[in-house]
């Protein structure tokens, strides 16, 4: 805090002698001026040194009401004190109503002098606090409308459409591009309420449950919306995020939405999947035909063949039999993609599903003397899922079960429940993973490769066919595995709902 | 001369290689090269059985079989159904649903082992 500067104005050198004195004890800094014209010069000089004046009425030359005067015109917040020599009520009330602050008889003991000082000093104080804070909010409204026109801005100029939405359901921001990609005008979307706009309903729902705070409100929710009729063509695809707006202490505040034109992606993606399916298709016309050649030839029905022949063409047979099957997995994920694989989602018995499977496995394990079992101890394992999905899941996680254990070694597969899940797990003793390869099983075409897996044929699709398979039936999967001990893959599927049982 | 009997795959590598098969036990075979040819081969040389690719280009398998079964003076003459794998998960369930679907009176997958093909057709021949 600077120090606080008092000006006295006196013609008479005792009285400004007296109060410097008294002042200056007490801290505070003092200026005099022997008449009102010097005064005013010193005040021009340096307004702003000035915080209170002691101002005698009672002066030869320009008089005391007249500085008064002059003072208030150049500052007017500057704090006057009077000091009336002859003790009137008259000049001390015409000086009060001129703007000065307070007053003081003389003769005047200097405790009057330093409580009528100090209590200007204390209001001086006061003022330039509420002076310093009108400015402060002055500066932040400044930058909050700052802050909000490059907020506009950047809401804007986004290609990626922007609803807001507050927390009694009206639309309060709405960016050109959301009104582009909802093709509803800005108008008719501002200021509208949620459910009078013809939003897409799941949006509509998505939002609702976040400006009512259900499930904690604290998750952003992302979807995936189409828009236009069933069409390929001029069918739009967007993805939208709504996330809750809290305020510092986390109250609700309302949702915003971000949307995003994904038809780009959707398109790329589709030719991808057709691409492949095209391929596939192309290649395996040929292929079928020259492994059925190969049948004919092996079969000795266009003539007799050595060992040798035989053996080559045997093992060309064998090598197209594993193209084909890449082809087929490769059409079976491009199906998966498309969304064409899960189209028969019926109410299953899981462990009706495996114990089939098993059953069709049992040659391949037994060929190598493994010990296949399947233990479930549950009654019901009901679950919603297409029934072909279902057994192309446990086909494959128990086909690489088999393929990657040992002779002599073991296979098991179990069934129990997990909360709102039915949990099976098929666990080997094979030769397992290694730890760093782990995260990457369920990529495509990633192939585990050691010395003990080089003999087994596969076409490194086929975890990642079941992980598609899993996540469109909303399921959960999960590996484990120890090198040289072996691997146990857990997946979890929702219980068929309604299949609670109720306490009776 | 044994039975008649007409392949219909427009393969015509496929057709010849499982012709080979066919003639080694005697069979008159007859082959068409597209579902539309196959209907019309089925009425004109009146074969005792007919081996049916699916997957062909125009009038697939499962549509010609399904005419053929509506067919009155064709509807007796037995239906084996070939199918490529790789068209589902897992292929014989599927094979089997869609042959029941399409009134075949059997399916077999490719690449059809000669033992089994034959065995099929006796058995079809026998009824």
């Amino acid at each position: 805090m600077p120090q606080e500067t008092i000006l006295v104005i006196d013609d008479e050198l005792i009285m400004r002698d007296g109060c410097s004195r008294i002042l200056s004890k007490e801290g505070w800094s003092v200026l005099t001026a022997e008449n009102g014209q010097r005064g005013i010069e010193m005040l021009r000089a340096r307004p702003e040194a000035v915080d209170v004046i002691l101002l005698d009425l009672m002066m030869p030359g320009m008089s005391g009401m007249e500085t008064l005067d002059q003072i208030r015109g150049i500052d007017p917040d500057l704090l006057v004190i009077v000091i009336t020599g002859y003790a009137t009520v008259e000049s001390a009330v015409e000086a009060m109503k001129k703007g000065a602050y307070d007053f003081i008889p003389k003769p005047f003991t200097p405790d009057q002098l330093r409580i009528v000082v100090r209590r200007a000093l204390e209001r001086r104080s006061l003022q330039r606090e509420a002076e310093f804070l009108r400015r402060e909010r002055e500066r932040s409204l400044k930058d909050v409308a700052a802050e909000k026109s490059r907020i506009r801005t950047i809401v804007h100029s986004r290609g990626d459409g922007v609803l807001v939405c507050a927390r009694d359901g009206y639309l309060v921001l709405v960016n050109p591009a959301a009104s582009h990609i909802l093709r509803i005008s800005t108008e008719g979307l501002m200021g509208k309420r949620l459910a009078e706009i013809g939003l897409f309903p799941e949006l509509s729902k998505v939002i609702a449950e976040i400006i009512e705070g259900r499930d904690g409100g604290y998750a952003c929710i992302s979807q995936e919306l189409t828009l236009g009729d069933g069409l390929k063509t001029g069918r739009v695809f967007l993805r939208a995020h709504t996330c809750p707006i809290r305020n510092d202490s986390g109250e609700l505040l309302g949702s915003v939405s971000v949307l995003q034109d994904i038809t780009p992606l959707k398109e790329l993606d589709q030719m991808k999947a057709d691409f492949i399916a095209m391929v596939a298709h192309e290649l395996r016309a040929p292929l079928a035909a020259v492994e059925q050649q190969l049948v004919v030839v092996l079969n000795r029905l266009a003539g007799e063949i050595t060992a040798k022949q035989e053996e080559l063409l045997g093992r060309a047979k064998e090598r197209i039999k594993g193209l084909l099957d890449l082809i087929k997995d490769l059409l079976d994920l491009s199906k998966i993609e498309a969304g064409q694989i899960i189209q028969y989602k019926e109410r299953l018995s899981l462990s009706e599903v495996i114990q089939k499977v098993v059953d069709l496995m049992k040659p391949e394990a037994e060929a190598k003397r493994i010990d296949l079992q399947f233990v479930s101890p549950l009654e019901g394992s009901w679950m919603t899922g297409d029934r072909n999905a279902m057994e192309g899941v446990f086909t494959n996680l128990i086909s690489n079960a088999i393929k990657y254990t040992l002779e002599g070694g073991k296979v098991s597969i179990s069934l129990g429940e997990e909360g709102d899940f039915l949990k099976a797990t098929v666990s080997d003793t094979g030769v397992g993973i290694p730890k760093e390869d782990l995260p990457k099983v369920f990529d495509r075409f990633y192939r585990v490769k050691t010395p003990r897996t080089r003999q087994v044929v596969g076409t490194g699709l086929g975890l990642s066919i079941v992980k598609s398979l899993v996540d469109a039936h909303l399921g959960r999967i999960a590996i484990e595995s120890e090198l040289g001990k072996g691997t146990t893959v857990t997946v979890l599927f929702p219980k068929e709902m309604g299949n609670v049982s109720t306490p009776s | 001369m044994g039975k008649k009997i007409l392949i219909v795959d427009d393969d015509p590598d496929l057709v010849d290689a499982v012709m080979t098969i066919l003639k080694s036990k005697r069979y008159e075979v007859v082959a068409a090269y597209d579902g539309e040819e196959g209907l019309a081969k089925a009425k004109t040389e009146n074969p005792d059985l007919i081996v049916l690719d699916v997957m062909m280009p125009g009038k697939d398998g499962y549509v010609v079989c399904k005419e053929l079964k509506a067919d009155p003076s064709l509807g007796s003459i037995p239906v084996l159904l070939l199918t490529a794998v790789a068209s589902h998960i897992p292929t014989t369930r599927y094979t089997q649903q869609m042959g029941m679907e399409t009134e075949a009176d059997d399916y077999l997958d490719k690449p059809v082992e000669p033992e089994v093909l034959v065995q099929r057709i006796e058995t079809l021949l026998a009824k």
